[in-house]
């Protein structure tokens, strides 16, 4: 198996979270992983990015046009990263406004005003954005169960939190569709 | 056989428990993005498994390498730790080291940064271990970042000099699975220092020049070793061809990737010890290909020691010159060499957002009281009439606010401030420095400075932390008894003090009793301002500091002029669709430093009901 998945948001927003969120996944299936961040010199606030290949690669980062996943924490971090997907690659970001037409397959929530009318914490927007992507990508590479083995395995204080609001957003999904 | 076991690491923590694992018994260093990370884990390890490890931050690279240099001589296993640039600082005890040796193994990791993701110089390590004449080796992944540190360590106690390890960033914070052993055994070595005061106190010119030739002798026996553990059986597995790629650190790992992308067969073979090279023996196995690529980054240090017709690299325009490693760069490579005619498939794909995302450049934290302090100094010291020299820290991001005009490197903002007060009298010099790069560096040139006399101004912006690099402390927070007040003071000056307030009043009320004391025709000398603050990411001080006013927008007295976007430069604050300055409350950190001056039409208020804890 190959698959790339590039997260992007700013720093506060718990975009590292989630690398090991699925790194625990992929540890636990005995998958391969490599997985990198990229930010500048700024720490809250400042735009971050992170590589994630699960699968027979041999480095961390992913080249243009190559990956398979953006799930962007930030629209506009999302924009800026679209050039790491390929063709056809799924995009599933925060945002409140529509994309313009892009060769991607996007799905968009409004994480920060279901925030706001204080649906979940803002500080779950990672894991809500991850239980869009669950609910909306395809051939996503993780199952449900998969994702609430490693919740409970990276920080178990706050699990019953994530997995919730990670079913919430599933639910969210699949009420729109 | 140690029992192996499987765990997710990032590169830097995969190193700290190689350290401990190579039975480490002190390790010293000095902070810096991408290495940071190391000795604080290897401090944690310490304390979860109650190890009888020295792990300690020093005050600089310098002083760092000297101690773990010091326990190798008295036969202990030690490693010093710092980035590249770091390295420039304790240079010169490396050369040194290099002629005299050690007993216990040292290792040097020096971590590099190609791509400048976050340092001033895109220099290899690598040049600088040929430079010292000390063996250097390149890891690929956090696996072999792990495996290397403990072989290191070996090689160096095996050979008595120390051997550098130079991770890149792409191995420091990339995380992988790796294999290490299971448990942790640890066995302290003994410490017992051997008098040779002709080895260890070896003078100009005949003890040194002796250590000279040891050095040159040694330096072949290692690359025999190179050559008969590292490269012979991997060339002796090849069967020759079109092209053979030799490949150091990142760039195997880039390169194996990029090969089976693009279908391209090549024979690989991985550098793991880029210098010393054994060059004739590596040549004498080039009949056997067509040409020879070189990936390696950033310089073209293995390119340069192999110089041949056949050999292609950065020197002949085949690889990229600078900036760090793509699979793009080894297509075009293969492009060029003729083995690969298809399409470049790392192309962008084609789309047009038909707007330009808006840019997300570098900027302090909200609630950070850098953006306050570089403010008042601004609304005082015109930037017209003064310089701003600056150093090396977060606060460098006041760069934004347009607060600082030079930056060198550690401690340079000092020495900088002399030579413009010399060279530009007619401008108040006005710079600026973290309490960690004082300590780090800024003593020796604030002591030339009253030493000459050099008229400006010094303000210590004195948080207690070394913020950038993750937070570590620095000398005065774990030992209260040293002062930053007293060694100025110590040099015969005042140092005028003043502790930050969220009120943006009296920071600038201070720096107006700056620039009156400056100004008297009595001063003399430079003037130091030591003002105490915090970090707003340093969870064990800010809510000491934090008042907890959060701030929004009356869109009313808004007039979109633009004054707190450029010259406050705070996150949170961006225009709306309605043309109006708002504030992220997600963003915002209640600092309350913008509730005054800031905002020319007094638009940003009190949050009254977030302020007292509520939802906004």
């Amino acid at each position: 198996m190959k698959y790339q998945i590039v997260i992007a948001g700013f720093g506060g927003q718990g975009v590292v979270f989630l690398v090991k969120v699925l790194a625990l996944c992929a540890g636990n299936r005995d998958l391969t992983f490599l997985g990198t961040e990229n930010h500048g010199m700024s720490q809250r606030g400042g735009a971050v990015s992170c590589d994630i290949k699960v699968g027979d690669f041999t480095n961390p980062v992913i080249d243009n046009g190559q990956a398979d996943l953006i799930i962007g924490l930030d629209p506009n971090e999302t924009l800026r990263n679209l050039h790491l997907l390929k063709q056809d690659a799924y995009v599933v970001s925060n945002s409140d406004r529509p994309f313009p037409e892009l060769p991607f397959h996007v799905a968009l929530s409004d994480g920060n005003a279901k925030a706001l009318a204080g649906e979940f914490p803002i500080q779950g927007l990672n894991a809500y954005m991850l239980g869009v992507a669950l609910a909306s990508v395809e051939n996503f590479p993780f199952t449900i169960d998969e994702v609430e083995t490693a919740l409970r395995q990276i920080n178990a204080k706050v699990a019953d939190q994530n997995i919730a609001i990670v079913h919430q957003a599933m639910g969210d999904v699949a009420g729109r569709k | 056989m140690e029992q192996s076991m499987k765990q997710t690491l990032m590169g830097n923590d995969a190193i700290a428990w190689g350290i401990v694992h190579a039975n480490v018994d002190m390790i010293s260093g000095y902070p810096g993005t991408p290495s940071s990370e190391i000795l604080g884990m290897v401090q944690k390890i310490k304390h979860q498994l109650d190890l009888p490890i020295y792990a300690e931050w020093a005050t600089n690279e310098k002083v760092g390498f000297e101690v773990a240099y010091a326990g190798a001589i008295a036969g202990k296993r030690t490693v010093a730790t710092m980035k590249q640039v770091g390295l420039n600082v304790a240079s010169d005890a490396l050369m040194s080291a290099s002629y005299i040796g050690n007993l216990g193994g040292m290792l040097l990791i020096a971590a590099d940064d190609p791509g400048f993701h976050s340092s001033q110089t895109e220099q290899d390590s690598r040049v600088f271990a040929k430079f010292a004449r000390i063996p250097v080796l390149d890891p690929a992944t956090p696996q072999d970042a792990y495996d290397m540190t403990k072989y290191g360590v070996e090689l160096s106690e095996r050979f008595q000099v120390p051997v550098m390890l130079r991770p890149v960033m792409r191995v420091d914070h990339a995380r992988e699975i790796i294999e290490m052993d299971a448990e942790t055994h640890f066995t302290p070595n003994t410490g017992a220092f051997q008098r040779d005061v002709a080895r260890w106190a070896g003078v100009p010119r005949a003890g040194r020049l002796q250590q000279g030739y040891d050095v040159l002798d040694r330096i072949e026996t290692i690359k025999a070793y190179n050559w008969e553990h590292h490269l012979q059986p991997k060339f002796d597995a090849l069967t020759g061809g079109k092209l053979l790629i030799l490949a150091g650190g990142t760039g195997y790992a880039f390169t194996l990737e990029t090969l089976a992308d693009l279908g391209v067969d090549a024979d690989v073979v991985k550098i793991e010890m880029p210098y010393p090279l054994p060059a004739e023996k590596i040549k004498a196995r080039f009949d056997a290909y067509e040409k020879i690529l070189v990936v390696e980054e950033p310089y073209p240090l293995i390119e340069e020691d192999l110089a041949h017709p056949k050999l292609y690299g950065k020197k002949t325009g085949t690889m990229h010159k600078i900036d760090e490693m793509k699979k793009e760069h080894i297509l075009f490579a293969l492009q060029k060499l003729g083995v690969y005619e298809g399409a470049n498939i790392y192309e962008v794909p084609k789309f047009d957002l038909g707007f330009d995302v808006p840019d997300r450049p570098p900027a302090l934290c909200p609630g950070c009281p850098h953006r306050d302090i570089y403010y008042a100094i601004m609304k005082v010291f015109k930037k017209k009439k003064s310089i701003y020299p600056s150093d090396i820290g977060c606060y460098t991001l006041a760069l934004s606010q347009g607060a600082i005009d030079s930056i060198l490197c550690m401690g340079a903002s000092v020495a900088m401030a002399s030579g413009f007060s010399i060279a530009d009298p007619s401008k108040t010099v006005v710079a600026t420095i973290g309490d960690g790069t004082f300590f780090h560096s800024g003593i020796p040139p604030l002591l030339n400075a009253v030493y000459q006399n050099h008229r400006f101004i010094l303000i210590i912006l004195d948080n207690s932390t070394i913020a950038m690099t993750g937070r570590q402390g620095t000398p005065e927070r774990f030992h209260q008894n040293i002062d930053i007040a007293k060694i100025v003071e110590g040099m015969g000056i005042t140092c005028y003090e003043h502790t930050y307030s969220h009120e943006m009043e009296e920071n600038i009320d201070f720096m107006k009793h700056i620039k009156s004391e400056f100004e008297k025709p009595e001063h003399q000398g430079p003037l130091v301002v030591r003002v105490r603050q915090f970090c707003i990411l340093d969870n064990e001080r800010k809510d000491d500091w934090i008042p907890n006013l959060f701030a929004e927008v009356d869109p009313e007295k808004c007039v979109a002029c633009d004054s707190c976007t450029t010259v406050y430069k705070c996150p949170p604050m961006a225009y709306n669709a309605d043309g109006k300055i708002e504030i992220d409350p997600f963003l915002c950190a209640g600092c309350g430093g913008c509730l005054d001056v800031v905002c020319p039409t007094d638009a940003f208020q009190l949050d009254v009901i977030k302020s007292k804890g509520g939802a906004s």
